[in-house]
Order: structure tokens, then sequence, then C-alpha cells
């Protein structure tokens, strides 16, 4: 571990040494290369300024529930984007393990029950619904990575296609309750999801904030210390080379996919309580959240670069901008606008990134 | 021969080569960095636009019952509660999200974080 004040000295020597042309040029490249996380600050001495609220430990926890329910789902997708791949099937994918889970947690004695057949919640059917929407995930995950992996079809043409699959899918769901969006969730699955572990300001930190950490420290595991890990950034830097080096690019990818869609499931079944009622469109668009926090991280689009560190960072970047900018009053119409333009943004700093450093 | 097959070489040194999903990309740094402030233009001006504007409308829409006025309120801030409409020959439920009144808007708790639209419900009376 570099000390980071050496570290700093030693850059402000090699800055003396340069001339001024080229100063000028390192300031240029610092600035332009974390244009992002300036634009983040700005926004928060701003937003600070003018809402003295937002600084405040409720405002903070809320930051963090935030992270920890979109955390999961940029931690599958960041798989696929090391494998220069992308997902646009995790927002429906969500969607769909979302309304499962709804359907099949609803309370028993509620007026509008959807599968009235089902048996009174207990926890072991509710890990029962879990394991089957990760399951329900992994599958989704797993067509994508059979597609990308056995024909070397790009990501983009086989999950554009689940996702408008897994959405129709959604929609037969939903014709089973009327087009009605899911309500009346049991009292056991509320509570393994959002039992206040403790108090930030008011802000409760329910228990799936403990959750998303532990799913970060596993998938840090599987990323840094596994076999399956370290193939999955030689396929990503160069899917040729690993071939000839041994690894089986097949099972890798389909793996990775089908990783990225347990996470997907996971996040459904979140999403299902964070929503309290779900409807059709619970999901929707959530996929494109979680590209850009990957990218913002330095999950490179380049291939076979990223961390969980940058991962956590872009999502944490990501939602202080947007919470900053709805309290602003910023609508959620504008708020699209500016998503467009943060992702174009990225992109653009890591190629920048990328061709600076060749 | 020899300069004619050197030539390309050179060219592609300076023609920047990316891998993965940019490799048919081809942009100088200076391009770059004119999207990159273009954005941020963008996002400014955005945002910039949306300052004039403080605040979110919530319209009332009575279904048929006397008209609610609109309001006009910060993020995070209550309903002033609205005036209670009338219909003749319904008794008013309340105000909901969605317009097939499922999910009630309770207005002693929730904050307002959009533009939205409320709906009122009613219940026929016998």
């Amino acid at each position: 571990m570099a000390n980071p004040i050496a570290t700093l000295q030693r850059t402000a020597a090699e800055y003396q040494k340069m001339s001024k042309k080229d100063q000028k040029r390192y300031i240029t490249d610092l600035i332009l290369n974390n244009a992002l996380y300036i634009l983040m600050l700005a926004f928060c001495i701003y937003t600070a300024i003018q809402r003295p609220n937002f600084l405040s430990m409720g405002s903070l926890g809320n930051l963090i529930v935030q992270v920890a329910a979109y955390l999961p789902m940029a931690l599958g997708i960041a798989g696929c984007i090391v494998l220069t791949g992308t997902d646009l099937s995790a927002g429906r994918a969500v969607g769909l393990t979302a309304a499962i889970t709804g359907a099949f947690l609803q309370r028993i004695d509620y007026a509008n029950k959807m599968l009235t057949f089902l048996p009174e919640v207990t926890p072991f059917w509710m890990f029962v619904t879990l394991l089957s929407v990760v399951a329900i995930g992994a599958v989704i995950g797993l067509i994508n990575g059979f597609f990308v992996a056995k024909f070397s079809l790009h990501p983009f043409i086989v999950t554009l296609s689940t996702q408008l699959i897994t959405y129709g899918i959604i929609l037969w769901f939903f014709d089973f309750n009327n087009g009605a969006p899911i309500g009346g969730l049991d009292e056991i699955y509320r509570n393994f999801l959002g039992t206040p572990m403790f108090y930030m300001g008011n802000t409760p930190v329910p228990l799936y904030v403990l959750y998303a950490v532990l799913l970060t420290a596993l998938m840090w595991f599987i990323w840094n210390k596994t076999v399956f890990g370290k193939n999955m950034f030689a396929v990503g830097s160069n899917g040729e080379a690993a071939k000839v080096s041994g690894v089986n690019v097949f099972l890798t990818t389909m793996l990775v996919h089908t990783l990225a869609g347990a996470m997907y499931g996971y996040s459904g079944f979140v999403e299902g309580f964070r929503s309290g009622s779900i409807a059709a469109g619970t999901g929707a668009n959530y996929e494109c959240d979680a590209i850009a926090a990957c990218v913002i991280g330095g999950v490179s689009f380049v291939g076979g670069t990223g961390k969980i560190s940058g991962i956590i960072m872009g999502v944490f970047v990501l939602r202080i901008i947007f919470i900053a900018l709805t309290m602003l009053g910023v609508s959620s119409s504008s708020l699209y606008i500016i998503k467009g333009a943060i992702i174009l943004c990225a992109c653009a700093l890591d190629m920048r990134k990328y061709l600076v450093k060749k | 021969m020899e300069d004619f097959r050197a030539n390309p070489d050179v060219q592609e040194e300076q023609v920047p080569k990316f891998r993965g999903l940019y490799r048919h990309v081809k942009i100088s740094v200076k391009a770059l960095d004119r999207i990159i402030l273009a954005c941020i233009a963008v996002i400014l001006i955005v945002m910039a636009l949306e300052m004039r504007n403080p605040g979110f409308t919530i319209t009332f829409d009575s279904r048929g019952g006397t008209d609610v006025p609109a309001q006009n309120q910060m993020y995070g801030e209550l309903l002033d509660v609205p005036e209670t409409p009338t219909r003749e020959g319904y008794l008013f439920t309340g105000w909901y999200k969605d317009h097939a009144c499922f999910e009630q808007w309770n207005v002693e708790t929730e904050t307002i974080e959009t533009d939205m639209t409320l709906y009122a419900g009613w219940e026929k009376l016998e």
C-alpha cells in the first residue's frame, strides 16, 4: 500500500520538472479525466447551499439505502462489460423477478391476492421464493450467455431480444392480475429486508444494506480470488489469447452472464420490497443506471479492466448526482436527458483515458 | 516497395486503435474533449432551465367531481391538504396515485418527489 502523501509529493516533484506546455496539458488532463467527479462536487456544493437539508445525516442515510438497492445490479452487469459486452435485459429481468416475488409473497388474507392457491408465507417459503427468483434471473442470464458464447453474437442483439421477451412475459404475468399492481406484501418478507438496523438522522437503514455489503464482498472474492474471475479478465482483454492459453471461453462467458442474471434476480427480490406495489413498469431502464455507474467507475468498454471498488464509487457518484438534482427540483423527465448526457460523457472519458495512456 | 509497405503502418499508428466495444471507433483526443465539454454543457443548461421552475406541480383529477386547484410544492414537502371534491351520488374515498385507484396517497406522511397527478376515488352511494 503506497503512502498517499509520498505519492502526492512525488507527483508534485514530477510536475515541477515539466515544461510550461506539459504543465498546462497535465492540468487539462487532470480536469477532464475527473470531469464527472468535479461536476458531482459542484452539484453537491450548490445543493448544500440551496438546501441545507442535503448535508444532513438523514440524507446520507437515504444515499446509502439507494446505493445498496442499485449496487447488486451494477456488480452483475460489470462482468458483462468486462467481457466487452453489455446487458440490456437487466432492468426487465429485475421487473420480472420483482413481480414473481410479489405474487409469491402476498399476505394470505389480502383481498386482491393474485395466486390464491399459494400457502401462507413462512420464512421457509420466503427462502424458496428468493432461490426461485435468483434461479429465474440466472436462467435469463444463461440464455444471454449461451447465445453470446456459442455463436459469438453481439450481446447488444441477444440481450435486446431477451429484454423484449422478458417484458412480454411480465405483461402476460400481469394479465393474471388484470394488469393491476401487485401489493399486500407479507410481513415476514418485509421484515427480512426492511427491519431497520439503525437510524441515520431519521432515515432507517434497513437490513438489505447489510445483504448488499455481503454480496459485494462475495463478488470481490469471485473477481479477485477465483480462477473464474481471472479467466473473466483474460477473456475480456483478449479472447483469442485466453483460448490459446487454455481458458474455456465458452464456459466463462456463460458463467459471467449467469452470475449477472442471478444478481438481477436478487435485485428483483429487493425491488419488490422497495416499491411496495409492483407494476409492469418496475425495473424499466434500470440497466442504463447500472451501465452508467460501471463506466463512471472505470469498468471500461475496452474490456478486461474494472474493479469492484470502482463500481461502488460509480454507483455512489450517480446516486449523489440524482439525489442532488431531485432535491434541487429537477423533474424526472429532465433527469433522463441528464442521464443520457452522463453516459455519453462517461464513455468519452473512458476512451480519452485509454487514448492518453497509449 | 518498402515505402509502400511502410506507409500504412505509419498511418495505423497515427489513428488511435481501440479494442472491445470501441474497436470501430476512430476519434481524436481533441474531439473527445469537445464531446465531454458538450455533455457537461447540456447537463448544466437542463439544470439552469429547471432551476427557473422551482418545485413540482401536483394536479388533481377529480374524475367527475368538483375541480380542485393544482399545487406547487418543493421536493420533500408534504402536500397542502387539498379541498375535498364533491360529486352527486358518490362518496369521496381519498386521493389515489393511479387512475385505477389502487394506491392511495397519504396526505399526512408522503412527501413529494416529482410532478404528478392524483386521482379522486369515488364510491357509489346506494
